[in-house]
């Protein structure tokens, strides 16, 4: 319609007025529309807070509110501005983030307390009569009930049960637990205690309180890198985000950062703007590949042979044909280079051996205090050998030299690299290094160089105290001979060439990886030339590409010696940038008392997922990976021809890693009877391990008191995204349907464990309860027993914490929880009261025993510098020296929610701590018992109070030098003792700075500097790890002090991983002729990689509608134009790949972005949605991890041993899962095994 | 005070003793009252009888699975126009403003849009108001009903009956349109894959031609719905 007659052509109205050059009037015509638009946008409040999903985000976001309904959510713009010349934070967040908010009224909502009809039929009508704890043990006793519930698992039949009920059944069955089998037969398993800390501790502090199992996450999602703690000491420490922009040389490798760190990723383009060069290695062309100036694209899997190519031509060219100063100087003085290995005598030839200890000498080379934790270098100047400072015998028993001054003692030294000179050796010999690329299997490919390769070594001849006469050498000429490269002591094996076919010359690496040599040349010489100029600025980032695979420790360790040769570690815009998981709590030292009740007893039960779970689930019954194929054809003479299980137990019983349960009879029964015989617990146990009367469970994983009875899942997807091996877990632990497709070794007649006892029957359905926590109906918690509702993100009160940037903010509560859901905080102060109701029946006041392993960062990790086994008769049974700690602590089971709802008296009495110092924290507890209140009567009388998820947060932050700059100065202070330095100067000017919720609620808070962490807080400089050692001489928490790259413990050294090698994956044999019916049709065998997608929020959520809408509404693996071809697989085709551990069916996305041989599952695609059965099982289609089993590796169960003594979440087994094939075809017949409706009714 | 939407709004609610003492006075009201034809409330009988005499695990067991658990039979009414999209929040609000026009508060911790409570407050309306506001929900109850009756669940007549009561016959295009998402017959695999077919790219040869939805999207634009009006004059 033309306006034509509605406007004045001749005439202006003289009234109206006009601005803008005539650009705008006033007019006065009607304006109510405009109101629309303001009502769209009006809202009663915004509220602050994040997205607690696994991811490194931790985006602070406005969520709007009106009328006690959440509208909208936009992003945060107010992050504390950073300093000049570098860009800010914001903005963060994502559409992934953004799409959450409507699963707060999303009809996926779990909305009230759900319980298997059976179970509560059954339930209601014993407690007629019963007891809830008579009620419980009636129907545990009676196997027949028990399977009519426990076999139903995953099929339906929920009715809603009151909160009241609920959480009553869930408290009988914990008591009954723990007075039947033990408190440690509770486990609980919630990830990431990061993303939202009170909620986690909820849980982990009501099972410490019980004595239940804490579960550990980081190892278990193969996120853990275990090379981090093998060479710094360090669980994982990394540069925030905004120092990628202060980088010269960016190298992404195996991360895909745009896709997976989308909030981050401003800083790497805002890098490319500032100059900074990057390459990116990835074999596939992912998102990240774009940004970069070259892309690599070497064969999956073979990441440390290109790794191992890279650091043969930087040492070449940077430290051996010239010596760069900056180089020189770090490897010195940071590295473990100058170090002395001995070289040992196997069958006439020589291997590299232990390191060299003062221990050694006659002298001792004047140390009296722990002189076999004390390595020795030549000193330059004197030639002579001495004991520098810093290394981990100086750190515990006496003050004052554990730094990385130059010295040794007070005398200045200059510690030999090496012993290249004519003068500085005695002679040159032959030494064995193992060589691995043989063992490739027909995937990947295979090289012709024998197994050992002998290279020659320049050596000193020593004699020690025992008279002994030994060769030594340095670490760094054993590291350059591993790298083949020729330094002019002649020999085979070493080149000067880089076109020679040799391990490890780029040549060698282009025929494994596919990567032309001349490009990782490039790259390489790039690399360390930026890191020359810029004394370090080049940076690697690394993610799950990397280190999902079971030989990841040589994928990293190759990438960290490149950063260690180019001096990058612990300099701003250098250095190791692992972003995978969230493992940055970073007021943990004021967490982990709340986490896991230190205030009332210490220690807590922590157990390491990876290997309870392979023993729990059964997936050790099933294992086809031999020692023997992993073993170095130079390990030391020994009984290495054991299962991987059977390493796992050894590793138990000598203290190494965690056991749960721990031991066979109840603890609580052991104790009695301990205290019957009148003798110290430790003794009693000690000895009743050596006359066989006690068992540890671990040896005996099938027998009915080793299972775990009861489970609670909080916080996690657990059977839906991270249960490696999910069949097992639904055959085994949850003994339900599952499409298991193998035998067990038993029934396929292979070799059996020697130590674990084989029960020809397996068990099915080991677990009592599943109790799974969540806000919606995740497939954990559709095979759940008890599903309680939890709060949402917008719903409750939280601390949430990063990595990626220096900030705390708080997750908040803008409205009350939905329908009948309740916070983490409030569902388990809930089932505390309810437990303190219903257990004083059979549990009172008990002394239960808390077998703990000898754990990093106490003085227990200088246990056993040598391997004995007790049980062989290789040493007596010491707890807490050859085999683990027996602690008595005394549990108060009728007082057990008087307990967690005040800060116990340990806090006042013990002080507080971590990482290998402690402070006294009587101040802050004086402090919180005025901001909290204080309880008047009561068992926790006198105690402050934490009712509220508040309370909780203020309890943290009081405790936490992260949050209280009078506790970082004295944590600060507290490490001066043991390095003789000065610190507190690092914290001095923030000292009165005390961060409260509120504070957060405001406005992101940046943390104080505190010696938890290995970088600081500054305006001069970005966080960046290994800051501190770097810049204060702090020493790395490892056995020299300094980056450890050379591994000397007996059995890393079995296991061939000394020095880092090239090590092919591992032949899994999950594709055999027996189960492969598809052998004579088209299809096509796959390497199965696991990445993180785009689709699906963080590790999570990908049953959101949004999230489904923009990829293909359901799972989808992607494969190669060729690869389908090959299988007659044509785009969006459904197809079905499978193996013995079980099948999965999805649609085939075909696109050029893959690399031939590999298939892509995106992580935690789940089997609610869209999932249509499989021809090989019958059954559903499975998830990413049907197809995927976890193998131990034994070098992760070493302990009692400097850096690699135990810590939870620090070290042990992790579940590897790239070294997996499938079988992939085309499905022939989609069936949804919906029946159809008018069926269902008539039945 | 139409105590007949009162009673459907019990039925719809979790099933527990309660309810199932209640059935026969529920059964009473129903005929008393009048507003439902008798073959209507013929058809409520299997329900009316099933939670009377059914175990009342299976009652909830069914009922939790239907209406907990099934996103597509979802009794809060938004899920099925909103979805999870953003207005939902908006929606909800309008609602909670005519439960508080009409004098009412909610005190449940079911969402606004929760049919049982819209019944509720309706039953405490004049019937014809009641009967407007069902009536522009009907498309929904009607979509609900067939995916009821699909499943040949006793809870369809429920919906047939508020259907009738609201005296509108629901939008044939909207319900049809509902009921082509995504529950439909699984086994139509065209069906499902017309769900996410999205148009055809294709390149070149005309390498300027680009994406051929770009392309049609700036056709559309180009074509101007209203002439643009004249600037002012600029001062000269």
């Amino acid at each position: 319609m033309s306006h034509l007659l509605d406007r004045l052509n001749f005439l202006k109205p003289k009234e109206l007025e006009q601005y803008s050059d005539g650009w705008g009037q006033v007019t006065k015509e009607d304006r109510g529309w405009e109101d629309t638009y303001r009502n769209r946008w009006r809202h009663d409040k915004v509220v602050r807070s994040t997205h607690g999903v696994n991811c490194t985000g931790s985006c602070s976001w406005k969520i709007y509110v009106k009328s006690g309904i959440v509208t909208w959510e936009t992003q945060q713009t107010d992050y504390p501005r950073t300093r000049p010349g570098l860009p800010n934070h914001e903005p963060r967040g994502c559409a992934r983030g953004a799409s959450y908010s409507w699963y707060l009224y999303s009809a996926n909502r779990v909305k009230h307390p759900l319980v298997r009809g059976r179970l509560l039929k059954m339930w209601r009508e014993m407690r007629k009569a019963k007891s809830p704890i008579e009620a419980w043990t009636a129907i545990q006793s009676d196997p027949i009930l028990r399977a009519e519930y426990t076999k139903i698992r995953g099929k339906g039949g929920f009715v809603r049960a009151s909160w009241d009920e609920a959480t009553e059944i869930t408290a009988a069955a914990n008591a009954y637990t723990a007075r039947r089998y033990g408190p440690d037969r509770v486990f609980g398993f919630s990830p990431i205690p990061a993303m939202s800390m009170v909620s986690y501790a909820a849980g982990a502090r009501y099972l410490s309180l019980l004595g239940g199992t804490v579960m550990s996450f980081y190892d278990w999602y193969c996120d853990l890198p275990p090379a981090s703690p093998q060479t710094w000491g360090e669980q994982t420490d990394v540069p925030e985000s905004a120092d990628w922009y202060n980088a010269g040389f960016l190298l992404i490798w195996g991360s895909n950062v745009p896709q997976t760190r989308t909030p981050d990723a401003h800083f790497y383009t805002e890098a490319r703007y500032r100059g900074t060069k990057s390459a990116v290695i990835c074999p596939d062309y992912s998102e990240a590949s774009k940004f970069g100036d070259i892309w690599l694209n070497p064969k999956q899997g073979t990441d440390s042979a290109l790794a191992m190519a890279m650091g043969h031509v930087i040492l070449r060219e940077f430290h051996l044909d010239r010596q760069a100063e900056y180089f020189e100087d770090y490897a010195r003085k940071y590295s473990d280079m100058p170090m002395l290995v001995r070289l040992d005598e196997k069958g006439g030839r020589l291997v590299p051996g232990r390191m060299l200890r003062a221990d050694d000498f006659s002298d001792k080379l004047g140390e009296s205090n722990n002189p076999e934790w004390k390595t020795v270098a030549y000193d330059e100047t004197t030639g002579k050998p001495v004991v520098p400072n810093g290394s981990i015998g100086f750190r515990w028993g006496e003050e004052g030299k554990w730094n990385l001054e130059e010295r040794a003692g007070k005398t200045e030294v200059k510690l030999r690299l090496s012993q290249i000179m004519e003068e500085h050796h005695d002679e040159v010999v032959g030494v064995d290094f193992p060589y691995f690329g043989g063992a490739a299997t027909a995937n990947f490919v295979k090289c012709e160089h024998p197994e050992v390769l002998t290279r020659n070594i320049p050596a000193r001849k020593l004699t020690l105290a025992d008279g002994e006469e030994v060769y030594v050498a340095t670490v760094f000429d054993l590291f350059c001979a591993n790298y083949g490269l020729d330094r002019g002591v002649g020999g085979d094996w070493v080149t000067r060439s880089y076109d020679d076919d040799m391990p490890y010359t780029p040549k060698w690496a282009e025929k494994i990886t596919g990567v032309s040599a001349d490009k990782i040349i490039t790259v390489a010489r790039e690399f360390a030339l930026n890191a020359e100029k810029t004394h370090g600025k080049s940076m690697v980032i690394l993610g799950a590409g990397l280190n999902h695979w079971y030989h990841m420790d040589m994928n990293y360790r190759g990438i960290i010696n490149m950063l260690v040769m180019c001096g990058c570690v612990g300099q701003s815009g250098g250095g190791w940038s692992h972003y995978v998981g969230q493992e940055k709590l970073r007021p943990q030292t004021g967490w982990t008392p709340l986490a896991f009740a230190l205030d009332w007893g210490r220690p807590p039960r922590h157990m390491n997922s990876t290997s309870a779970w392979y023993a729990h689930t059964d997936q050790w019954r099933y294992e086809t990976l031999s020692a023997q194929e992993i073993l170095s054809p130079t390990a030391p003479e020994g009984d290495w021809d054991v299962s991987l299980i059977d390493y796992n137990i050894r590793a138990e019983r000598m203290g190494w890693l965690p056991s749960a349960p721990q031991l066979k009879t109840n603890p609580l029964e052991v104790a009695k009877a301990a205290k019957a015989e009148g003798k110290d617990i430790p003794v009693y146990v000690a000895e009743k391990l050596k006359s066989g009367e006690l068992q540890m469970s671990c040896e005996d994983p099938d027998a009915p008191e080793n299972w775990p009875r009861n489970l609670f899942v909080w916080r996690s997807n657990l059977l839906g995204s991270s249960g490696k091996g999910h069949e097992y877990f639904l055959k085994h632990l949850l003994g339900t349907d599952h499409g298991i497709l193998g035998k067990d070794l038993g029934e396929e007649g292979r070799a059996k464990p020697k130590e674990a006892v084989w029960h020809d029957q397996a068990p099915q359905g080991k677990l009592d309860l599943l109790v799974c926590i969540d806000f919606r109906m995740s497939t954990t918690a559709v095979y759940a027993d008890v599903v309680l509702p939890t709060a949402s993100w917008y719903e409750k009160n939280d601390l949430n914490t990063s990595d990626m940037h220096p900030f705390i903010h708080p997750l908040q509560a803008a409205v009350d929880p939905a329908y009948e859901s309740k916070s983490d905080w409030e569902i388990f102060k809930a089932i505390a009261k309810k437990f303190q109701e219903v257990a004083p029946e059979i549990l009172g006041k008990e002394t239960d025993i808390v077998q703990a392993p000898i754990l990093h960062d106490t003085a227990g990790e200088l246990a056993q510098p040598e391997v004995k086994d007790w049980k062989k008769g290789e040493c007596d049974l010491i707890p807490g020296k050859t085999a683990p700690n027996y602690i008595a602590v005394e549990r108060d089971y009728p007082a057990l929610y008087d307990r967690f709802v005040a800060v116990g008296p340990l806090m006042d009495k013990l002080g507080n701590g971590g990482k290998g110092i402690g402070w006294d924290t009587k101040h802050e507890i004086e402090e919180l018992r005025q901001l909290n209140g204080t309880w008047a009567d009561g068992p926790a009388k006198g105690c402050p109070k934490i009712v509220t998820d508040i309370d909780a947060t203020e309890v943290i932050m009081m405790l936490a030098p992260e949050t209280n700059g009078q506790v970082a100065v004295k944590a600060w202070h507290a490490l001066e003792k043991p390095t003789g330095r000065q610190h507190a100067h690092l914290a001095e000017g923030q000292e009165h700075t005390k961060i409260r919720f509120h504070d957060i609620a405001a406005q992101p808070r940046k943390i104080i500097s505190s010696p938890t962490w290995s970088g600081i807080e500054s305006e001069e400089v970005c966080y960046n790890a290994g800051y501190t050692n770097v810049h204060e001489l702090i020493p790395w928490r490892t056995v020299t002090g300094r980056q450890q790259l050379y591994q000397d413990h007996l059995w890393m050294r079995a296991f061939g991983e000394a020095l880092c090698q090239y090590r092919p994956p591992v032949d899994l044999k999950t594709v055999t002729a027996a189960v492969n019916t598809d052998a004579d049709s088209k299809h096509v065998v796959l390497n199965f990689i696991t990445p993180h997608q785009k689709w699906g929020i963080h590790s999570t959520y990908s049953d959101n509608l949004h999230m489904l809408t923009l990829n293909r509404g359901g799972p989808v693996v992607w494969l190669s134009e060729a690869d389908a071809r090959k299988a007659g697989i044509e785009d969006n085709d459904w197809v079905e790949a499978y193996n013995v551990n079980g099948a999965l069916t999805a649609r085939a996305v075909v696109s050029q972005r893959m690399k031939e041989g590999t298939i892509f599952m995106y992580h935690a695609q789940e089997k609610i949605v869209n999932t249509p059965g499989s021809e090989k099982t019958g059954l559903r289609g499975g998830i990413h991890n049907s197809v995927t089993r976890a193998t131990l590796k034994p070098t992760h169960m070493i302990g009692g041993y400097a850096q690699l003594a135990y810590g939870f979440n620090y070290y042990g087994t992790v579940g590897s899962n790239r070294d997996e094939f499938v079988i992939v075809r085309r499905m022939q017949k989609i069936d949804w095994l919906d029946q159809p409706a008018t069926q269902e009714a008539a039945e | 005070m139409t105590v007949t939407l009162k009673a459907l709004s019990a039925l719809l609610t979790y099933p527990g003793p309660d309810l199932q003492t209640a059935v026969s006075e529920i059964r009473g009201v129903l005929a008393s009252e009048g507003l439902i034809p008798d073959e209507a409330l013929a058809a409520l009988e299997p329900l009316l009888k099933d939670i009377e005499m059914a175990d009342i695990y299976d009652l909830q067991e069914r009922f939790v699975t239907l209406f907990d658990r099934s996103r597509s039979l979802s009794l809060n009414l938004f899920e099925h126009v909103h979805g999870e999209s953003r207005d939902r929040g908006g929606a909800m609000l309008d609602l909670l403003e005519t439960y508080r026009a009409g004098g009412f508060e909610p005190v449940t911790e079911e969402l606004p849009d929760h049919l049982p409570v819209l019944l509720e407050f309706l039953s405490q309306r004049p019937l014809g108001e009641a009967r407007e506001i069902l009536s522009d929900a009907a498309h929904i109850l009607e979509v609900l009903r067939r995916r009821l009756e699909r499943r040949e669940s006793p809870y369809a007549p429920v919906f047939a009956a508020l259907v009738q009561l609201s005296g509108a016959t629901a939008d044939g295009d909207s319900v049809a349109e509902m009921l082509a998402q995504p529950d439909d017959d699984p086994n139509d695999l065209e069906q499902l894959d017309a769900v996410w077919e999205e148009a055809e790219v294709t390149f070149g040869p005309d390498p300027n031609a680009g994406c051929p939805q770009v392309r049609d999207m700036l056709a559309r634009m180009d074509t101007p719905l209203t002439p643009a009006p004249a600037r002012p004059a600029a001062a000269e």
